[in-house]
């Protein structure tokens, strides 16, 4: 958590080293503006996001998500965590912290995974876009040849890093402060 | 964004009433689980905003156009996936961008590479992704993606 704070405010400030070299001392002003409209527009959805992920750790009965997403559902649980993955609207602050309570709530490695990377890869609402700019035959062949990706990594994520997903789940708690929770 | 905006408003109003309604107290515990993790990741995400606006500030997209130029075969797909993933930006800054050396000329490969590589190995998402679900997870998801969107820029070139 605090190295990640360091490695991203290192990056930032290399960044704005880069850009005042490159481009004078105004840049800066510059990227604080366009960072902060980008936040100030996402601030209502991020709310949503992570009232929706709170929702769905208390809703959502660890018995269910194991039956539907845990490690007995297998491949069933791929599928459904790319179906899900499809259909979730928004940017990555809006699926990331969903991916977070499914892993919490006992959610496979492999489902969760499955499910960013179908985000990622088989997005629908981000469809229209895609054949109204790149048109309709590039788009056509990248879902084409990119459609099983998502599958893939469920699987191998699932076949062989089934005994990291605790250490992923104990990070999660840590940097959701709720290291209580069980 | 609008329309993602109210279907995620609509699913977390539906949420939030179903637990309510079950009556047990569930939804004050949801609203503090949201809470808890908002105040706990809100200063990640503030300065992945701010990394994220130094980016599109630095990276400009004339240069990511000119960098992509016209290569094809090989190389212009792997110049696509790098390219791709700095493209620092959703959808309505990366499409344009890709649309644009698509038809400059660049091969179908390195614009499969491009859209992949945005999607997959995206920096700004995956800063995001440092922020809210830590590193364990995102360097596990890079390393199963990690030979995808060059592929699918060969399998693009091969069979299309």
């Amino acid at each position: 958590m605090k190295n990640t704070v360091l490695a991203m405010t290192g990056i930032t400030i290399l960044l704005a080293a880069i850009g005042v070299l490159q481009q004078g001392p105004e840049i800066i002003m510059q990227a604080l503006m366009a960072g902060g409209k980008m936040l100030i527009g996402v601030v209502p959805l991020l709310i949503a996001a992570f009232i929706l992920a709170g929702m769905i750790q208390v809703l959502i009965s660890k018995e269910t998500v194991n039956k539907w997403l845990g490690k007995d559902s297998g491949l069933k649980g791929i599928m459904l965590g790319g179906i899900a993955g499809a259909l979730i609207p928004g940017g990555p602050y809006i699926f990331y912290p969903v991916a977070a309570s499914f892993l919490l709530s006992g959610a496979e490695i492999g489902t969760v995974v499955t499910f960013v990377v179908a985000k990622n890869l088989w997005s629908l609402s981000r469809l229209p876009m895609e054949v109204a700019l790149l048109g309709p035959k590039l788009t056509l062949i990248r879902y084409v040849v990119t459609f099983i990706f998502p599958l893939i990594v469920g699987v191998m994520a699932n076949t062989f890093f089934s005994g990291y997903a605790d250490r992923v789940r104990d990070q999660i708690r840590q940097m959701q402060g709720t290291g209580e929770e069980t | 964004m609008i329309i993602a905006f109210i279907i995620l408003i609509i699913l977390a109003a539906a949420a939030s009433a179903y637990a309510y309604k079950k009556g047990d107290g569930s939804h004050k515990n949801g609203f503090r689980i949201a809470g808890n993790t908002f105040i706990n990741i809100a200063p990640l995400l503030f300065i992945a905003f701010i990394l994220a606006g130094f980016m599109q500030v630095v990276i400009p997209p004339e240069l990511i156009k000119g960098w992509l130029g016209e290569e094809a075969g090989l190389k212009g797909i792997f110049i696509g996936s790098i390219g791709g993933a700095l493209i620092p930006g959703g959808p309505y800054i990366a499409f344009p961008i890709i649309a644009t050396i698509f038809k400059a000329g660049a091969g179908l490969g390195t614009a499969v590479a491009c859209v992949t590589g945005w999607a997959l190995w995206g920096v700004i998402t995956t800063m995001f992704e440092l922020a809210i679900i830590g590193h364990r997870f995102t360097f596990l998801r890079l390393g199963l993606v990690l030979i995808f969107p060059p592929l699918a820029g060969i399998i693009a070139n091969i069979f299309f």
